[in-house]
């Protein structure tokens, strides 16, 4: 409501997302329409915590969606360490809306590691597992 | 003429695939101990799952989110978990009913024992979601459910005083040897056994494994307004059956044989078959509904990729699960639980849970950012809200008479 009375030059330009409304467990889609994971998390390019944020440092941005153990830390609280996280890199999202797109397959990314194990591992093995239903 | 078979097909298969293990048990039990005096449960129940259905397959078509998606996305992942875990666990614990449901019945048919018929179920259960297509999978075993129609033949057949039938229905009362609180008891559990969870998921999934657009919806609607309350009429019949033969000779039903034993003494042989095919066919279904809801639910949790239209290959993680969730039910059943006794449990807990579903889908179909232009009219929501009344007192009052009442007994 505010963003509607404020000049011009303060608004953001494009759309304004809302992390929790529009992001934050909603259903990530690859390019063919398959869905890849929930939106676990995300990650954003924020300083360490406890430095001191110089005058002038750029607002920090959205840099990827993270799936995967997170969603524990989400729950329960904690945070795993970087190192560990499963990210979908925001550059691949091609639009929000109901559902995430993304612009790329989701068969190599990271985040879908398990499916893919579980697939190639079991499921592709049991007899019939490749065949076309319709 | 190919849309008019069409709705033919899909009001008779909601009529098949009305009766589970849950109907038939509860509504058998309810027959024998209070007589007709809890159908005005069943008409309750029945009106309440169309409002969900229709609800919640609107909200599928015209959004192409299925039930657990939007229940994540609404409540969090933590209370979305907390739900996904209740449902999750209820859920499995119908499957179990269902297939001890099927064992058991195919047990009255060849004297077998239950336990080995266990296996060759849950193989064929699972050989059906593996292979065969969801339309075909829907309409063989709606249409083969629908012999349960013998339980009215049946009840033609037993010749009842249908005056005093009528007065039990229209003029309710607690029987003098029964308590108010066992009454309320199975009033519960026969409107959990009407409005299982499971099917609601399994009716927004299958919408959107159909590709159900804004389109199909009236055919979705007419299938559900007509099918589901003749559903209704069918479990009303075997109430009734079971109040005319059991009531009478102080039998409370305790066991599948005694849920079929009107049938027999009405129809003889020929009814036995038919009853025994419709209920090999009414749990078959309901364990295959029941297993890919189990599915659909931890995927649309999480993500996954999910459907019967997908090679098992390009979902791997959903057809996994499901093998877990059929042999988990089978292991339970391993142990000799009594199969009745869990489907009586699985009802209640249906009741229970049953607000944690409705809920989610009640505020979505009504947010216009899913559901665009076709988002609850004011009478929907007037009778919606009536039933989010209904839905929580018997939620909330479920354990209590559990424990007042020893579950019934």
């Amino acid at each position: 409501m505010t963003t509607a009375r404020r000049p011009r030059y303060l608004r953001p330009p494009g759309r304004t997302l809302d992390a929790q409304l529009h992001l934050l467990d909603r259903q990530v889609l690859d390019v063919d329409g398959v869905p890849v994971t929930t939106v676990d998390d995300i990650e954003i390019s924020a300083p360490p915590p406890d430095t001191r944020i110089p005058a002038g440092t750029p607002a920090p941005t959205l840099t990827a969606l993270l799936t995967g153990p997170v969603l524990g830390t989400r729950i329960f609280g904690g945070r795993p360490p970087s190192s560990r996280l499963i990210r979908i890199p925001w550059r691949d999202v091609a639009d929000v809306g109901v559902v995430i797109r993304l612009g790329v397959r989701g068969e190599p990314l990271d985040a879908d590691w398990v499916e893919r194990w579980i697939r190639d591992k079991i499921i592709a093995r049991i007899p019939g597992g490749r065949h076309d239903p319709r | 003429m190919k849309r008019l078979l069409g709705v033919a097909l899909g009001v008779l298969t909601a009529i098949g695939g009305f009766v589970d293990i849950g109907d038939l048990v509860t509504n058998s039990v309810v027959g024998s101990r209070f007589g007709l005096s809890l159908v005005w449960v069943v008409v309750v129940g029945v009106v309440g799952i169309c409002v969900f259905a229709n609800m919640s397959g609107r909200v599928a078509a015209a959004s192409g989110r299925a039930t657990f998606e939007v229940i994540r996305e609404r409540l969090g992942p933590r209370a979305g978990l907390a739900n996904l875990a209740a449902s999750f666990l209820i859920n499995l614990m119908t499957v179990t009913a269902e297939i001890g449901g099927i064992a058991l019945a195919l047990q009255l048919a060849s004297s077998v024992q239950y336990l080995l018929w266990v296996p060759l179920a849950v193989v064929a259960v699972w050989l059906v979601i593996w292979r065969v297509r969801f339309s075909i999978m829907e309409n063989v075993t709606g249409l083969l459910g629908l012999t349960l129609i013998v339980f009215a033949v049946a009840l033609f057949l037993l010749k009842p005083d249908w005056s005093s039938l009528g007065a039990q229905v229209l003029a309710p009362s607690v029987p003098e040897q029964e308590t108010a609180a066992s009454y309320w008891y199975y009033a519960v559990a026969l409107f959990g056994a009407a409005m299982t969870p499971y099917e609601v998921f399994f009716f927004s999934s299958g919408a959107v494994e159909e590709g159900w657009t804004i389109k199909d919806l009236i055919q979705s609607r007419i299938n559900v307004l007509v099918g589901f309350p003749l559903g209704g009429l069918l479990s009303v019949s075997i109430a009734a059956c079971a109040t005319v033969v059991l009531l009478p000779a102080g039998i409370a039903v305790t066991s599948l044989s005694q849920v079929i034993l009107p049938v027999a003494e009405a129809a003889g042989k020929v009814g036995l078959a038919f009853v025994l095919i419709g209920i090999v066919a009414a749990t078959f279904g309901a364990a295959l509904e029941t297993t890919l809801s189990s599915g659909y639910t931890l995927a649309q949790f999480f993500g996954w990729s999910w459907g019967k239209f997908r090679r098992p290959a390009q979902a791997a993680r959903f057809h996994l699960s499901m093998i877990i969730c059929l042999l988990s039910g089978a292991a339970v059943l391993a142990t000799g639980v009594d199969p009745v006794l869990v489907t009586e449990y699985s009802v209640v807990f249906s009741a229970i849970a049953l607000p944690l579903t409705y809920l989610p889908i009640l505020i979505v179909a009504n947010d216009p950012q899913y559901m665009g232009e076709h988002v609850n009219g004011r009478p929907v929501n007037v009778v919606a809200m009536i039933y989010l009344v209904i839905i929580l007192a018997a939620s909330l009052a479920a354990i209590p008479l559990m424990i007042v009442t020893g579950a019934g007994s």
